[in-house]
This record gives C-alpha cells, sequence and structure tokens, in this order.
C-alpha cells in the first residue's frame, strides 16, 4: 500500500491535535505504521498550527511532502488554503465554514477574504470538496470544542480513510474524557451523518 | 479512556502504542531502571519531564523541575554521583545555561548512567534562535546518540545507559522537534524498577576539580573517548542500511535521514546509505570503508555542517580520491538555516547528482502562488482572556509607548504584536533584567523589563542583585500568571507545588524581590487596571529599581478549571445601543475574541472566556457579562 497521508489545517485552541492524534491510534491499531507531527509551544497560541499524519506499511518523514497529501482537513477556510501546496487534483478536501479572523489585522484595510473566495482558490487545486458547518454541528453535540470529532466523523463518511470508522469511534473513547465522551460520539456521528446526506 | 500513564506504565512488553518522541524517551526511563529525572521545561523537550512526571510516584522515580537547567545537570550529577541512573532533559539552549556544569561533569564522570537529553529546534518553531547542538558532544568530549524515530528514541536511552556506564561519562541523547513531537509506534520493552540505594564513595582527586585533579581528569576523560570510539565503530546504529549499485553513497543522521529514504525511492536512485545513530566520536573506520566503496559521496544533514566538516577532513587523509558533496560545495541545495523536507532533499540530491526532479515543484509553487495571494498571515498571539494582555495595555496607558521595553522568553514575548506592542529586545532567559540596566544607565527615556514568573526563577536573579547593587534605575514587571505556560504548564518555585504533585516551599517573587534590596516592590492583578496603572506611574517616579508582580492565572488555567467542575464560561456581550462602533477595544487590546463585522465590533463567543478587559476600556460602557452578572 502506497502511504496515505492527512493534513489537518486549523487554528491554535480549535483541537487539530487531538484529532491527529486520534487518526494516528486509529492506525496503529489497524497494524499499520504511521507517523504524525506536531507542533507545540508558542506556535500553538492562537496562530496557524498544522499536523501531518501518515499512514502505511513504510512511513519515514513525518512531513508530507507537497503534492501528496490525500485528505487536507481544514479546520478553518484560511488555515486550509493556506496548506494547498499539499494538494493535487486527487486530493480531497474537507472544510469547516467557521471563519477566525487573525489579530492584529483586524483594522487593517487588507480584509478577511470571503468563503467564496476562498473557495474559489481552493478549487485551483482540485474540485474535491466537502464544506461542513462544523461549529454549528459541535454546538449541536454540545459544545464548540467537539468540532475537531465533527470534523473526524465528516472525513470517515467520505470512505477514503484506510481506517475503519469503529476503530475511529473506539480510539475516541480511549482519548476523550469520560465527562465529554457522550458529546464527543454525538459530534462524531453528527459529521458522519451530515455528509453521508 | 486510555491515559498517557497508563501507556507509559503498560506492563505488557511487545506491545504496540503510538507515543510521541518525547513520550517514548520517558519510557526509555521507566525501562532502563533510572530513577532520577530533572528538567527544565523548554519546548520541544518539555513532554520528557512532563511524561516522567505523571508516572513517577507509581514508578519509584524522582522527578523534579529545576529552577534551571544548570541547577538540572547539576542534581542529576550529584545522583549520578552516587550511583544512580540518571536522566536530565533540557532544549537546546538550555545546554548553554548548563554549559558551565557540563563542561566540568564530563572531568569527573559519573558512577552510574547519566543520560542528557538535548532536544534541538531547527526552524525556531518555539525558540529564540537554532543552534546546533551537535557542537556540545565535540566540545565537551562527551558521546552522542541521535535517534530518527520515536521507536528508536526509546530504544537510545537503553543503549545510552550502556554506553555512559562502560565509558563513565554522561551521555547526549539529541533530537530535533520533528524527533521530538512526532508520533509513531513504539514496540514496548520490559520496565526495569529502579532499586539502586545512591552511596557517595568519596575520591577527591576525581571528584573535586582543583588545577591539579583537573589537568589528570582531563587526559582520563581523552582516553574515555577513545574507547568511545571503538563503541561508535561497532554501534548498531552506524549501518550501511542499504547497498546500491552506483558509486553514490550517502551519509545522513537525524531527521535528515528520514527525508533521505523518501527522496531516494522518489528519486529512484541506486545509491548506497549510511546511517549515523551515534555521532560522536564518529566511526571513523567505517566512514572511511564507505567513502572507499564510492566516487561521491553526499552529507546530508540539517543545520551546522557537523558531519561534513569531520568526513571532510577524513577524506582529505584517508580516500583523497573521492568527491565529496554537501553544504561547502552546495550551499543553497543544504543551507545551513531552518529545517529539511523531504521536497528539499529530494531537490538537493537531483541537483548534485544532475538527475532530473521526480516531481513538477514549479507547477505546484506556481499553483500556490496564485492561491495564496488572499492569505493573511496567522501569527501565534496571546490568548483570548491573558492577563499579559491587561499588563501590557497598563504598561502602554502610563508610558504612552514611549518607555523602552525589555523582555523575555515566555508566552509574553507576543506582546511585540500590534496593537500591544511591548517589546523592544529579547535574548534570552532572564535578559530583559540585565539589558534593562544596560539601556536604562544610558538612555533618557523610562526603562521598563517585562518577565514571566519562571522565568524570574530560571535566570532574573543574579541580574536583578546586579541592578541593586549597582544603582541601576529602571522597573521590573514580573509577569505572574502562577504556571510555566508557554511550555504546558509546568509548576515553579513560585506555585509551592513540586512537579509530582507533592507540596513544596512556596516562594513569593515579592519577598525575592525584597531579599535582593529592591525597595519598591508592590504586587498587582493587572486585570484591576485603575490599580495597575496608577502603581506603575509610582514605580516609574521611584528612583532605582522597582519591582512589581501583576500576578493573576493563565487563561488557559482558569478555563480548564472551570469546565473540569463544569461551570460555565459567560463570554462578554456588546450592547448595540450603547455601542459607538468607535472601535477603540480592537485597536487598545486586540483580543481575538473582538472581530469586526461590517463596521461594527463583535465578539465571537467560541473564543471569548469572559476577562472583560474589553468592557474596562470601552470608553461607553458598551460592553457587558453576557448574562448580565457583574464583572469579576
Amino acid at each position: 500500500m502506497k502511504e496515505f497521508n492527512i493534513v489537518l489545517a486549523g487554528v491554535g485552541g480549535q483541537g487539530v491535535l487531538l484529532a491527529s492524534q486520534i487518526l494516528g491510534v486509529s492506525a496503529v491499531k489497524e497494524g499499520f505504521n504511521v507517523r504524525v507531527s506536531e507542533i507545540h509551544g508558542m506556535a500553538q497560541r492562537g496562530g496557524a498550527v498544522v499536523s501531518h499524519v501518515r499512514i502505511g506499511e513504510k512511513v519515514y518523514s513525518p512531513t508530507v511532502l507537497e503534492g501528496d497529501a490525500d485528505v487536507i482537513l481544514g479546520f478553518e477556510p484560511l488555515e486550509a488554503l493556506r496548506n494547498m501546496k499539499y494538494a493535487s487534483q486527487k486530493t480531497l478536501v474537507i472544510i469547516s465554514k467557521e471563519t477566525i479572523v487573525p489579530t492584529g489585522f483586524s483594522l487593517e484595510p487588507v480584509q478577511y477574504p470571503s468563503f467564496d473566495e476562498m473557495v474559489a482558490k481552493i478549487r485551483i487545486f482540485t474540485e474535491k470538496l466537502v464544506v461542513i458547518d462544523a461549529l454549528e454541528l459541535a454546538r449541536k453535540a454540545g459544545s464548540p470544542i467537539t468540532r475537531n470529532i465533527v470534523l473526524l466523523g465528516a472525513l470517515a463518511a467520505c470512505n477514503v480513510l484506510p481506517i475503519r470508522t469503529e476503530t475511529l469511534r473506539e480510539t475516541i473513547k480511549e482519548l476523550v474524557r469520560p465527562a465529554y465522551l457522550e458529546m464527543n460520539l454525538k459530534a462524531f456521528n453528527l459529521g458522519y451523518e451530515t455528509v453521508k446526506k | 479512556m486510555v491515559r498517557l500513564e497508563d501507556l507509559l506504565l503498560e506492563g505488557s512488553p511487545g506491545k504496540r502504542v503510538l507515543l510521541l518522541g518525547n513520550e517514548a524517551i520517558a519510557r526509555g526511563v521507566l525501562e532502563n531502571g533510572i530513577e532520577v529525572v530533572t528538567t527544565y521545561p523548554g519546548t520541544p523537550a518539555s513532554e520528557i519531564g512532563d511524561s516522567v512526571s505523571l508516572v513517577a510516584k507509581d514508578a519509584g522515580v524522582y522527578m523534579e523541575y529545576s529552577a534551571n537547567e544548570k541547577v538540572a545537570v547539576e542534581v542529576a550529577a550529584g545522583a549520578a554521583a552516587s550511583g544512580v541512573r540518571v536522566l536530565v532533559a533540557m532544549k537546546h539552549v538550555g545546554v548553554n545555561v548548563a554549559a558551565d556544569a557540563l563542561m566540568t561533569l564530563a572531568y569527573v564522570g559519573v558512577r552510574a548512567a547519566y543520560i542528557l537529553v538535548t532536544a534541538d529546534d531547527p526552524n525556531c518553531y518555539s525558540s529564540q534562535n537554532e543552534q546546533d547542538n551537535r557542537y556540545y558532544a565535540l566540545l565537551a568530549n562527551l558521546p552522542m546518540l541521535e535517534p530518527s524515530s520515536p521507536q528508536e528514541a526509546k530504544d537510545m536511552v537503553g543503549y545510552a545507559v550502556e554506553i555512559s556506564e562502560k565509558l563513565e561519562l554522561p551521555c547526549i541523547i539529541r533530537t530535533t522537534t520533528r524527533i521530538s513531537h512526532t508520533r509513531g509506534p513504539v514496540t514496548l520493552g520490559k520496565i526495569l524498577k529502579p532499586n539502586l540505594k545512591g552511596k557517595f564513595i568519596r575520591d577527591v582527586k576525581r571528584f573535586v576539580m582543583v588545577p591539579a585533579n583537573s589537568r589528570i581528569q582531563h587526559r582520563v576523560l581523552l582516553e574515555k573517548m577513545e574507547k568511545a570510539a571503538r563503541i561508535s565503530e561497532e554501534s548498531p546504529y552506524n549501518l550501511i542500511v542499504r547497498e546500491g549499485k552506483s558509486r553514490v553513497g550517502i551519509i545522513s543522521s537525524s531527521a535528515a535521514y528520514n527525508y533521505v529514504l523518501e527522496a531516494v525511492d522518489k528519486l529512484g536512485l541506486d545509491v548506497s546509505i549510511l546511517r549515523l545513530g551515534m555521532t560522536h566520536p564518529l566511526p571513523k573506520n567505517k566512514i572511511i570503508e564507505f567513502m572507499k566503496k564510492h566516487d561521491r559521496i553526499i552529507i546530508v544533514e540539517e543545520l551546522e555542517p557537523y558531519l561534513e566538516f569531520q568526513i571532510r577532513a577524513l577524506a582529505k587523509d584517508y580516500v583523497p580520491s573521492v568527491q565529496i558533496h554537501g553544504r561547502a560545495d552546495h550551499p543553497k541545495l543544504f543551507p545551513k538555516y531552518s529545517e529539511f523536507s523531504t521536497r528539499m532533499v529530494i531537490e538537493a540530491l537531483s541537483g548534485v547528482l544532475g538527475k532530473k526532479l521526480p516531481i513538477d515543484f514549479e507547477r505546484i509553487d506556481r499553483k500556490y502562488a496564485e492561491a495564496s495571494s488572499i492569505l493573511l498571515p496567522r501569527p501565534p498571539i496571546l490568548c483570548p482572556g491573558c492577563p499579559h494582555r491587561a499588563s501590557f495595555y497598563v504598561i502602554k496607558r502610563v508610558t504612552g509607548g514611549k518607555a523602552i521595553c525589555t523582555t523575555d522568553i515566555g508566552c509574553y514575548a507576543l506582546g511585540i504584536q500590534p496593537p500591544l506592542q511591548i517589546g523592544d529586545m529579547l535574548i534570552c532567559m532572564g535578559a530583559s533584567v540585565g539589558t534593562a540596566s544596560g539601556i536604562s544607565k544610558v538612555i533618557e527615556e523610562n526603562v521598563v523589563a517585562v518577565i514571566g514568573d519562571s522565568t524570574f526563577f530560571h535566570a532574573a536573579l543574579p541580574g536583578l542583585v546586579n541592578a541593586v547593587y549597582n544603582n541601576h534605575n529602571f522597573v521590573l514587571i514580573v509577569l505572574d500568571n502562577l504556571t510555566t505556560a508557554m511550555t504546558g504548564h509546568q509548576p515553579h518555585p513560585g506555585t509551592g507545588m513540586t512537579g509530582t504533585g507533592v507540596p513544596g516551599k512556596r516562594i513569593l517573587i515579592e519577598d525575592v524581590a525584597k531579599g535582593c534590596g529592591v525597595e519598591y516592590v508592590k504586587v498587582v492583578n493587572p486585570f484591576d487596571v485603575d490599580e495597575a496603572v496608577q502603581v506603575l506611574r509610582e514605580a516609574i517616579q521611584h528612583k532605582g529599581v522597582a519591582v512589581l508582580v501583576f500576578r493573576a492565572p493563565c487563561a488557559l488555567l482558569v478555563t480548564a478549571e472551570k469546565r473540569r467542575k463544569a461551570e460555565p464560561i459567560v463570554p462578554a456581550k456588546i450592547l448595540s445601543e450603547e455601542c459607538t462602533s468607535c472601535m477603540a477595544c480592537i485597536r487598545l487590546i486586540g483580543c481575538p475574541a473582538l472581530v469586526p463585522s461590517n463596521g461594527k465590533v463583535v465578539i465571537n463567543d467560541a473564543l471569548c472566556v469572559g476577562c472583560m478587559l474589553c468592557a474596562k476600556v470601552c470608553p461607553y460602557n458598551a460592553i457587558v457579562k453576557a448574562d448580565g452578572g457583574e464583572h469579576s
């Protein structure tokens, strides 16, 4: 099997790292080799956060080669766009509608681009695009903090992962605090069902 | 729920689990009977100590967050001199702080395994520089190992224990961000309970480094390193991992080795690869033999040409016919800065060998340039609710932005972002105090130094004593958020809690300042804006050094605590009938939860944690708690 490459892009605080860890643990459960790259520390504080998950029989580099992503999971559209160099026409891009305007530019004449503009730019790379209102679904599940799990549900529904959906659910049970488990499983299902429809 | 501590304590050898490189090193501690672990937190090394702290009690390990890296190295040195296995972990610049102890510790050596982990940060993801700490092994004359994966990170702890005890020397394990912060599957080994009882056997000639003893011990060290060279020749980590038919060989190590494997594959190269896992001392004979079998050798390493200098010297003396490629002849293909990637190594190898690129990167770049034309930068910023934002607002309001502000290492370095823009000089831990002294001596304007609580204990004390003693004149503001926030909320002497949750003695920053002879010392909550403004005005008027402690807990701790207690996090709300859309809130404090939208301000309630600083700066009292409650 050729390796399967996922780029998760978002803003610090959106739960990018937990989502990538869930993918990584699930891949190990299914007997794969895996590399998950993370960025901690200063870069995490409200800044752009990106994590790469590479699943396969032989994987060495923790980071994805340009043009070689199978999936880009965009927690925020501007951040999805920032990572499009990893995309090619075969790449599936899933983006959440939640926009977070970078601070410090709030009063500048440069405006945060419209959602449609960002989608048009993403289409330069690929037509395989799924848009989901992960924040809204997360609120429905019980809290905005479950938006990362909504997105994992959406990804699972796309039938591209080399990981079974049941394994993802099992891993969520292992990695999420018991008090929040029900909420997160609900979030996963909401993401899953919304895309299935 | 499977917690990290469960994985680290997992008893069944052979089990395969996903671990971060740093967590794998922590597991290595438990599998090798290491009894003492000391550290000062710093990205990308922090999770080593953090992971050990989670399991220290159950595993019978003594773990501490030391006040700084020098102390961490010394505490471990004392334990290892008493025959107990130790591991010390720190980020690359931490070794600078510890270097004084380390250089001479190499002379006296150890009586049980001593592992020093240095985590380097190519590309400065979370650091003030990207120095290459492999040179410390060369400088101190210490053996060094470099893992390329989380599995190796764990395994090399065991190998380092073996080397360290064979040589009676500290052994360095050098990682980089891409090793420390990569998760990968790790096959667990058997846990070895530490059961060594420390015993200090006097040996003045060995352990007391007065000149007469040092001269002898230096020679002892050099003899040990000759033994180390023989270990390196036989090391299973210095290995030809691939034999190709072409006359080209690649030598690589650490993170770069991973990119080499993938690049060679993508380029379809039939080359040999010598992978170096023990990089000090180098396996000279193995390298010479490898060079003899090839016409051309390509050296792929991040940062400094550490391998290249040594290998070029070997080639000149032993294999003059071989052509060496690397940074010296291709500085653009193998830059000395930042980190490598598979793409860079593909481009470098194809450039050196004149081979066509297998991927049209230029096309990707063109498309990306077109797509990214609308991108806005998103630098890291202070979190919503961060008390530093309040502190910086107070400093700016009092000084009108005219004071020169020296700053320090921590989240508060993010204060340089607009609109607060506090921070005019930053070099290293504790330097805000020393640089403020120098600046205040020679300029007319007021000087304000800011430093974090953990950083204060780490490196500010000599600077503060110096400033008081030498009659310097500035205000030192300690931004006390009651934790080491940037690196993951570790405790420090000012919190009164030790690394393993055992209560320790709480040392108050204000008491320390008074003890250092500072005459003007005050503590204030920066969210009490008016009071903080008043106190800072007075402090600036004070002749000499004034110390203010701006104390309010880190916003991430406050929200985590509320979530734990299932208390609601009530955001702020804008009263639309009062708001004049003057934008003062955004202009003055630049909180990420305040978002301009069609000429009005909107509060992003998914980000806002209700600190209410915006309400305090609003000229029209147009911001209130969303539930109508009082401001805290």
